[in-house]
């Protein structure tokens, strides 16, 4: 079957879940419909058409799964919005809209990420930009500890999301250029081939800005994702395990003085091994999410049927929770397998991507969506200490979402060129040929 | 070379989402239900806090808790018309602090999801009945009121049970608390109380009969005698241990002595009739020895929480570790001498480490009293549906064959000489058959202070004893010289009187 007529299938499929899951939401708790259902269906359906129509027109030979996964997730994550908390859910659907807008005037826009690659520099430099930007007083502010905010006007903008993906771009871009001498082992050390001591430069730059993003921002979850997209891109690009082990040490190293010297994080880590010391305090967000999630059991509570709004931070890091809860695990491992799905499509446009910028781009994006979702999803389900990073496209918040649109539109584009074929001199390096493709 | 590397990162991340998988089965499945049985956890709770909800009731009728219609979100409001006299046992229903008792282990019948009564309630699903269950105690509300009488303001606790089936017949502690305090709709005052009572004083909230542990003192001379009859160390009326005021265990120079340094000695009926220390340390550390002691105790039931039937009953304590042995058995020491021997001579007459729940030291007479064997220990005999048909009388089940029932009988003869002509005549009863042990437990604090104890067991003469008594007074410094024998044995004495004679 065709890409699009896969696509449009999907969409459909994606919208009368998420519909279906709003009125059974509603029924549930007040045994009704609600009175906007037909709106309701209205919009999703029109939003989602609008975008599957872009991209018909703008990408028509892009993958077709990508964009209904990302919708799907997105409606299941807004049915749970909006039952936790109406006025939240409102501004999920503004959030929304902007990130279709943005994902559509991307590619409208950019017909070709190659480009990108030549800025490379600039692009580092708008990310770390972007990444210090809440540091500047007056600008930033602190939420929840946590100082990754800019205020502006009525909106709270979270920087750090967009920075993800410019840093992405600039690390593919770095790492085609310096693969060759990255990959060049001058020495041994027992059973790892050791590069030149000088190519560890990016690595300590990556080392370096997560510590900032720790110790300044007091975002754990951010500087774990920055510090893994680092090391996977590298690894990726160089296939050298030296740059892991490195980075796995560099890491450990800095967790470990992180653990020793701020307080926010060893009760992180001490919640994490028994958050049952003080369920009613310190363990209170983690105990109440295990507590959700054996109420939801094999089948959930039903939707609306149960009492999410007793976690915590349901809406934004605890999601996962509250979708266990009323879900079950029949629907949790459905988000899991979702999931599973976007990061398996999206390692497949990175196979087929023609250039090694795109490559690497493609491939630097899913793995940082995965992981992500990894992250939070093991926070709340104790396998690692929770750090309070969004569920990609599930949970609220405007930048999040925004940013992951986003980077489904990079995705879609890349895919859209590796499945056309070259019938003229690609536009950014007109007569010159892509580099070797390994 | 690009390709190879990604799949390599593929798999990790399937590995991780597979761990992700894994734990989801773990939280969802496999620990589920302890999860929803944690007592931290309010879910189930709030979630029931306004469906109606069945009467808990005692076994004589009189309502323990009920659901009264009221204003506001709610609907339902739970009152304890009996105030603080079932505290401990019935437990309480609030919304904000969650629920105890009865009310938190029989939450299922009381709101109607059990499956007996689920079938019950199809018959009425023409009608309007409601499928709420009502759970009837095993308690007696003249017993409850009496044992709450005959403790007055002391701190303490008194349990009364049939050791014929493990039915708790009357189990108060003081202080209690008022549960209308905590199922009120008001968050505020409900949170006020609720900090209030935890801080207060004596544990009110606790319910110390089953879930504080005290030393036992000389009413474990019971296990210790029950462990040297079981083991054929000693008979009831032979050998006769030396007279003496002191006894120095091996490898310690502090001697153990008697009460009020008084010399007393004879065969173990005589031992147990004066509650003799010397040779009962003697008794435990020299002939019985620690692994026949410590087995001894453990199938009495210590060191393993009890099946009590609401929640939070705890276990108690008799020490494990006694160290190395030092020297093998001999003719003078047929036990042999272990590293800690001096700690198990204080063990024997339940000081050092031992401690127990009045509850406990209650089945331990029920052995006696039964055979030999404890029967699991319980509030709740009979669960009924909303019209007052009884769906469910759950049978008793044996909990623990503590001792042989040739020893049982043997201990029984010497508990009655207890009562008889020993240091629990005060718990005589005219026409009953009374047996009994007294405690006296030494805190060891300057001035000295005591727990009164008196564990007993009652019966009409001649036939099996129907009740079991343990009285549990807590050491005071207003009676520093409070002893089971003057204090315990009469409270004990006026419930049994109570229980045969109304």
């Amino acid at each position: 079957m065709r890409p699009r007529t896969v696509e449009l299938g999907l969409l459909v499929l994606a919208s009368l879940i998420t519909v279906a899951a709003y009125g059974l939401t509603s029924l549930g708790r007040a045994a009704s419909l609600p009175a906007n259902i037909v709106p309701f269906l209205g919009i999703v359906v029109g939003l989602l058409f609008s975008a599957h129509v872009v991209v018909r027109r703008w990408a028509s030979a892009a993958d077709g799964l990508l964009l209904p996964l990302a919708a799907l997730l997105n409606g299941l994550g807004y049915v749970v919005i909006a039952r936790l908390n109406p006025d939240l859910a409102d501004s999920q659907s503004a959030w929304t809209f902007i990130g279709l807008a943005a994902f559509a005037s991307f590619l409208i826009f950019v017909p070709d990420v190659r480009p990108l690659e030549r800025y490379r520099y600039t692009l580092a430099l708008v990310g770390v930009i972007l990444l210090l930007l809440p540091l500047i007083p007056g600008l930033g502010v602190n939420i929840n500890g946590a100082r990754i905010w800019l205020r502006v006007g009525p909106f709270s903008i979270q920087p750090g999301e967009f920075a993800k993906i410019v840093l992405s771009m600039f690390l593919a871009g770095y790492l085609v250029e310096k693969r060759e001498v990255l990959t060049t082992a001058t020495r041994r050390l027992g059973p790892l081939n050791i590069p030149d001591l000088k190519h560890f430069g990016p690595l300590t730059l990556a080392w370096g800005i997560a510590l900032i993003v720790m110790v300044a921002e007091k975002d754990l979850g951010s500087s774990l994702l920055f510090f893994t997209l680092f090391i996977v891109m590298i690894y990726i690009a160089t296939g050298r395990t030296a740059y892991v082990v490195l980075g796995l040490t560099l890491f450990s190293g800095g967790a470990y003085v992180a653990h020793e010297m701020f307080a926010h994080v060893r009760q992180r880590v001490d919640i994490w091994i028994n958050p049952f010391e003080d369920p009613k305090g310190s363990g209170f967000q983690i105990v109440e999410a295990a507590f959700a999630l054996a109420d939801g059991g094999v089948t959930g509570t039903g939707l609306g049927l149960g009492t999410p709004g007793k976690i915590p931070f349901a809406a934004t890091d605890m999601i996962f929770a509250a979708v266990g809860e009323e879900l079950g695990l029949l629907g949790a491992t459905a988000v899991l397998a979702s999931f599973l799905l976007f990061v398996g499509a999206g390692f497949r446009v990175a196979t087929q991507a023609k250039s090694s910028f795109e490559k690497l781009l493609a491939s630097g994006l899913t793995a940082l969506l995965g992981f992500q979702a990894f992250v939070i999803i093991g926070g709340v389900l104790r396998v690692m200490p929770l750090t309070g990073v969004t569920l990609p496209f599930v949970s609220y918040g405007g930048s999040s979402l925004i940013s992951n649109y986003i980077a489904l539109a990079v995705l879609v584009r890349i895919s859209d060129r590796a499945n056309t074929p070259d019938v003229f001199p690609s536009p950014s390096r007109a007569g010159e040929p892509d580099r070797a493709i390994a | 070379m690009i390709d190879r590397h990604m799949r390599h990162v593929l798999v990790v991340l399937l590995g991780c989402f597979l761990l992700l998988f894994i734990q989801l089965n773990r939280i969802q499945v496999v620990d589920a239900e302890s999860l929803r049985q944690h007592p931290a956890n309010t879910r189930t709770v709030q979630r029931d806090f306004s469906r109606p909800r069945g009467l808990i009731s005692t076994a004589d009728g009189v309502v323990v808790a009920r659901s009264v219609p009221t204003s506001g979100p709610f609907e339902l409001l739970r009152e304890y018309p009996e105030g603080d006299l079932y505290s401990h046992v019935a437990g309480y229903l609030s919304f904000n602090i969650g629920a105890d008792g009865v009310e938190r282990s029989y939450n299922d019948e009381l709101v109607g999801r059990t499956a007996a009564l689920q079938l019950g309630g199809l018959a009425g699903i023409l009608g309007t009945e409601e499928s709420t269950g009502q759970v009837v105690l095993t308690l007696r509300h003249d017993l409850q009121v009496a044992a709450r009488d005959a403790l007055g303001d002391v701190r303490g606790s008194v349990v009364l049970l049939d050791p014929r089936s493990g039915d708790v017949l009357a189990m108060w502690s003081n202080p209690g608390f008022d549960p209308n305090r905590l199922s009120s709709h008001d968050g505020q005052s409900v949170n006020a109380a609720f900090t209030e009572l935890v801080n207060a004083d004596g544990n009110p909230l606790r319910g110390n009969a089953f879930r504080d542990i005290y030393f036992p003192g000389s009413t474990f001379k019971v296990v210790t005698g029950a462990a040297a009859i079981e083991n054929g160390i000693v008979g009831l009326n032979s050998p006769v241990f030396e007279v003496q005021s002191e006894y120095t265990p091996p490898l310690t120079s502090r001697p153990i002595a008697n009460f009020g340094g008084s010399s007393c000695g004879g065969p173990l009926i005589d031992l147990l009739r004066q509650s003799c220390n010397t040779g009962f340390a003697l008794l435990g550390a020299e002939l019985v020895g620690p692994d026949r002691l410590i087995r001894q105790a453990q199938s009495f039931g210590f060191n393993t929480v009890p099946p009590l039937d609401i929640p939070g009953a705890v276990a108690s304590r008799f020490p494990t570790d006694y160290g190395t042995e030092q020297r093998p058995p001999s003719v003078e020491i047929p036990a042999g001498v272990f590293e800690d021997s001096p700690g198990l001579a204080q063990a024997s007459i339940g000081q050092n480490d031992v401690s127990a729940t009045p509850l406990q030291m209650a089945l331990v007479a029920a052995a006696v009293a039964n055979d030999g064997e404890i029967f699991a220990p319980r509030v709740v005999g009979e669960i009924k549906n909303s019209q007052g048909e009884t769906v469910d009388t759950p049978n008793p089940r044996i909990w623990q064959q503590a001792i042989s029932t040739a020893t049982a009988g043997e201990m029984r003869t010497a508990m009655i000489a207890v009562v008889e002509e020993g240091s629990g005549v005060r718990a005589q009863v005219p026409g009953i058959e009374v047996g009994g042990k007294t405690g006296t437990a030494q805190l060891g604090t300057d001035p000295p202070q005591s727990h009164a104890w008196f564990i007993a067991f009652a019966g009409q003469p001649g036939l099996e004893s129907e009740l079991v008594v343990a009285v549990l007074v807590e050491a005071t410094e207003e009676d520093p010289d409070q002893t089971g024998g003057r204090i315990a044995a009469p409270i004990a004495q006026s419930l049994i009187q109570q229980y045969f004679n109304g």
